[in-house]
Parts: structure tokens; C-alpha cells; sequence
């Protein structure tokens, strides 16, 4: 018979077979659970939808390849929302492998709305030196950007004709693996009142929430759930929202792996 | 099928290998990384910043004055030669000077000042029990959690049931964050199940 003794010493190639297996099967069949929208999520999606067509929108960033599952459905779907509305999506990365990344996703996801680069949206690029970056581009923004990333001068760009600084832009979304939405709460929205939304992974979310408090930051989109959240918002499901029940699966087998080690490790104990 | 497929599920593949143990092909695959990423990053910092904000404005506008933050910043470069090491100095003291002067009213705004604004602010704003215990936890978790990182006092008697409960508060913030770092963790799992699965193995659609 298994002893609860020896369940705490599981080899760790099983518990990986497992966790894989607890991934891959609601992959295959497919199975949805409930997901609730959350207030932070809705607060996105409003200040959003309230914008006025035109309106300018500032789309960075801020992440690497490592963590495109997570950072991927949310950038999608929150471009999606933005162009659906017809605001125009001035895209950039201040880390350097963003701008590949932002730079096709934002073509991606125009090309389904068949809009125009440089009228519609446009991607500018990566620049290092954050602080520099963020607090040049709240005075002029070609002079921190000359050109586009296909290397267009911004004032041969008909939409950055009619945007120079933060003044015309209306919201800012940084889409981030790190601490970079700091750097925008810091000096865009502090120093130049700019609304500000950090789309950052889970591990970044406990970081944001006390700038909820004190509306610094209009809402947010942690992880894998808020992205699926988006998806349901906007009525586009899609890898998020197949992920989340994954997600769950996964979570449900962690709380049995921490439960059993628990159980475990008192049973040792007692014997002792 | 796409070759890029092939080439990324055996790169992950050659990743996940090390969850067995140590092996040639994860070492393969985490060199491959690390060369790849620095060669991007270099390829990148030369196309979207050099040449736009040295080269263009030098020799295709005639921006002379551009020489000035380049002979700055070239400066930072004779730390590596020990007899000319002191002309770094003053290159590392503008970036230092601009870094701080910009950071820190930067910082006491946003996560000073406005934070102790929104500990306090919402006893303003109470209009139902809830939002009573809110206010009230919100304003304990700062204080007894900032009475914890003081140590010029024992930890004892009343001042340490205040500091007891800080470790509470921060127990209960690790918890939080732990949470939020598995729910990261199995994201990026879940993106590489699905690519294995859907782009090279065709079992979902």
C-alpha cells in the first residue's frame, strides 16, 4: 500500500510527466471553464471604448521572446479592441526584442481590419535608456524617434503629423515582462498626467496593484487569465482562453502536489 | 511543414531535456539562445539607435553638435585602458547626475508620496462596512509591515504583536505573489504544449 510517507518523496520526472499531462489534455479536448471578468480588466476595457474614434493610442513593448505565451494574447486582444474602436496604435519597444515582436503582431492584427500603415498605425521601433526615451517622447517625439521602423521619417508619416507628443495621445498600454510600466507611471503619467495601462505577466501583477489605489494607472491586464478575460470582453476568444482552462487543470494538480506534501511531511513528523 | 517548426519544437525539446537531466543538447540549445539574443540585441542597437541618432544626423544632416554626447559617451569606453581610466569620470558623472535628477522627484511622486495618499485616502471615502475594512487594512499592512523593517527597537511586547502582524501581512503578500509566479510559469508551459500539440504535431486544431 502507498503510504503517505512515501508520496512526499514522488520523483520529480513523475510530478513533470504529470504537470505536462494536466497542460496537454484540456489542450486536446478542447474543455471551457467559467472565467470571471475582473474589475482591473473591465477598467481597461472601458476607459477604451470610451475613447473617441482617431483617438491616438501608444502601444510598447516592453518584453522578450521568453515569455510570448503569456504577453502574446494580450497584446493581441488589446490590439484588437483598439482597432476594432478605429483609434490609431502608435506602436514602440523600449526592450530590444519587442520591436520584432510588436512590430508584426501590430501589422497581424491590422491586416485583419485591412488598415493603412502610417495612417491607421504605425510601429517606430526600440530605444534603449528608458528614462531618456519616455521623458523625450513627452516633449517630441521625433526627436527621440527620427524614423519609423522600416526607417520612414516620422514627418513624411500622416499620422504622426498630427501627433507630436503625449498632449495627443490619449492612452498608453505597455505591454511588459519586467518593471518597465514603472518607468511610464513614473515619468508619463506623474510628470505629464498621461493615462497608463501595464499588460504585464503574472508574476509583475502584485507589483501594479497598489497603483490601482490611487488611479496612477486606469486598470491592468495580468496573465494568462486577464488575456482571457480581454478575449471575453471583446467576444474574440481565443489562445487565452483555451490556456485558462489548462491553466486551471494545472493549478487544481499544484494544490494536490502541495496537499499531499503537507499530509507528508506531518506523518513524518509524528512518527519522529 | 515548415522547417522553422521542426528547428523550434527540437529546440524546446532540447530545453525541456534538462528537466531529465544535464545534457549536451540543452547546452546546445541555451548557447544558441544566449548568441542569438546578444547578436539581435547588437544588430538592433546599431540599426534603431546608432544610425538614426549618430550616423544620419552627422553625415547626412551635418548635425555637428551630435559629436558632443558622442565623444561623451565614447569617454565611458577608456575604462578599459587602466592610464586613461579617470576620462570615464565626467561621462559617468552626466549619467549619473541625469539619472538621479530625473529619478528620484520621479519616484517620491509616483511611489511615495501618491502611496501614502492612497493609504490614507480611503478613509475619506468609507460608505459600507467593507470599505471600512478595507481602509483599515490597507493603513495597518503599511504601518505594522514598516514597524517589521524596524530594527533599532526589539521586537518585543506590544511593538512586537505590531511587527508580528507585519510578517503576517507580508506572509500573506509572498502567497499572493508565489501564486501569481506559478500561474506565470504554467502559461509559458501551456504556449510551448500548444505549439508542440497544434504547430508541429497537428493533434489539436
Amino acid at each position: 500500500m502507498i503510504s503517505l510517507r512515501s508520496l512526499g518523496n514522488i520523483d520529480r520526472k513523475i510530478i513533470f510527466a504529470a504537470l505536462f499531462l494536466s497542460v496537454s489534455i484540456p489542450l486536446i479536448f478542447d474543455f471551457r471553464l467559467p472565467n470571471r471578468i475582473t474589475k482591473e480588466v473591465r477598467a481597461v476595457y472601458d476607459f477604451i471604448d470610451r475613447l473617441p474614434p482617431e483617438s491616438a493610442v501608444l502601444v510598447s513593448f516592453d518584453h522578450d521572446t521568453a515569455t510570448l505565451p503569456e504577453m502574446s494574447p494580450m497584446a493581441r486582444a488589446l490590439l484588437r479592441h483598439l482597432f476594432n474602436r478605429r483609434l490609431r496604435v502608435i506602436g514602440l519597444a523600449l526592450r530590444a526584442e519587442g520591436s520584432s515582436i510588436g512590430n508584426g503582431l501590430v501589422h497581424a492584427v491590422a491586416a485583419e481590419y485591412n488598415l493603412q500603415e502610417g495612417m491607421d498605425y504605425v510601429f517606430l521601433g526600440f530605444r534603449p535608456e528608458i528614462t531618456s526615451a519616455i521623458l523625450g517622447m513627452g516633449e517630441n517625439i521625433a526627436r527621440v524617434f527620427p524614423k519609423d521602423f522600416r526607417g520612414v521619417p516620422l514627418d513624411e508619416i500622416p499620422l504622426m503629423q498630427t501627433v507630436k507628443n503625449y498632449r495627443q495621445i490619449e492612452l498608453i498600454i505597455s505591454i511588459a515582462d519586467d518593471d518597465t510600466p514603472n518607468y511610464w507611471i513614473n515619468y508619463a503619467n506623474a510628470r505629464y498626467h498621461e493615462a497608463v495601462v501595464p499588460a504585464v505577466t503574472a508574476v509583475m501583477a502584485t507589483t501594479y496593484y497598489p497603483f490601482l489605489q490611487e488611479k496612477q494607472i486606469i486598470g491592468m491586464v495580468p496573465g494568462l487569465k486577464a488575456a482571457a478575460e480581454y478575449e471575453q470582453l471583446i467576444g474574440r476568444p481565443g489562445d487565452a482562453s483555451v490556456g485558462m482552462s489548462a491553466q486551471s487543470i494545472a493549478h487544481l494538480l499544484i494544490l494536490l502536489l502541495i496537499l499531499i506534501g503537507n499530509l507528508s511531511y506531518l506523518s513524518a513528523r509524528r512518527r519522529r | 511543414m515548415d522547417s522553422g517548426i521542426w528547428i523550434a519544437a527540437g529546440l524546446t525539446l532540447a530545453i525541456y531535456s534538462f528537466l531529465y537531466r544535464d545534457n549536451p543538447a540543452y547546452k546546445f540549445a541555451e548557447h544558441l539562445l544566449v548568441g542569438i539574443s546578444v547578436g539581435y540585441l547588437i544588430v538592433i542597437a546599431f540599426k534603431d539607435t546608432v544610425v538614426p541618432k549618430i550616423i544620419d544626423p552627422l553625415f547626412v544632416h551635418r548635425q555637428w553638435l551630435v559629436l558632443v554626447p558622442v565623444i561623451i559617451g565614447v569617454l565611458m569606453f577608456s575604462r578599459f585602458v587602466s592610464k586613461i581610466a579617470w576620462l570615464s569620470r565626467p561621462a559617468l558623472a552626466i549619467y549619473i547626475g541625469f539619472g538621479a535628477g530625473a529619478a528620484i522627484p520621479a519616484n517620491m511622486q509616483a511611489n511615495i508620496l501618491a502611496q501614502i495618499r492612497a493609504t490614507v485616502s480611503p478613509f475619506a471615502g468609507i460608505d459600507s462596512i467593507g470599505g471600512a475594512i478595507n481602509a483599515v487594512l490597507i493603513a495597518a499592512g503599511l504601518i505594522c509591515t514598516l514597524l517589521y523593517f524596524y530594527f533599532s527597537k526589539k521586537h518585543e511586547g506590544v511593538f512586537g504583536k505590531f511587527t508580528r502582524t507585519g510578517i503576517y501581512f507580508l506572509m500573506i503578500f509572498f502567497g499572493a505573489t508565489f501564486g501569481f509566479t506559478v500561474m506565470a510559469r504554467i502559461s509559458l508551459l501551456i504556449g510551448r504544449a500548444g505549439f508542440l500539440l497544434r504547430d508541429w504535431l497537428n493533434i489539436i486544431k
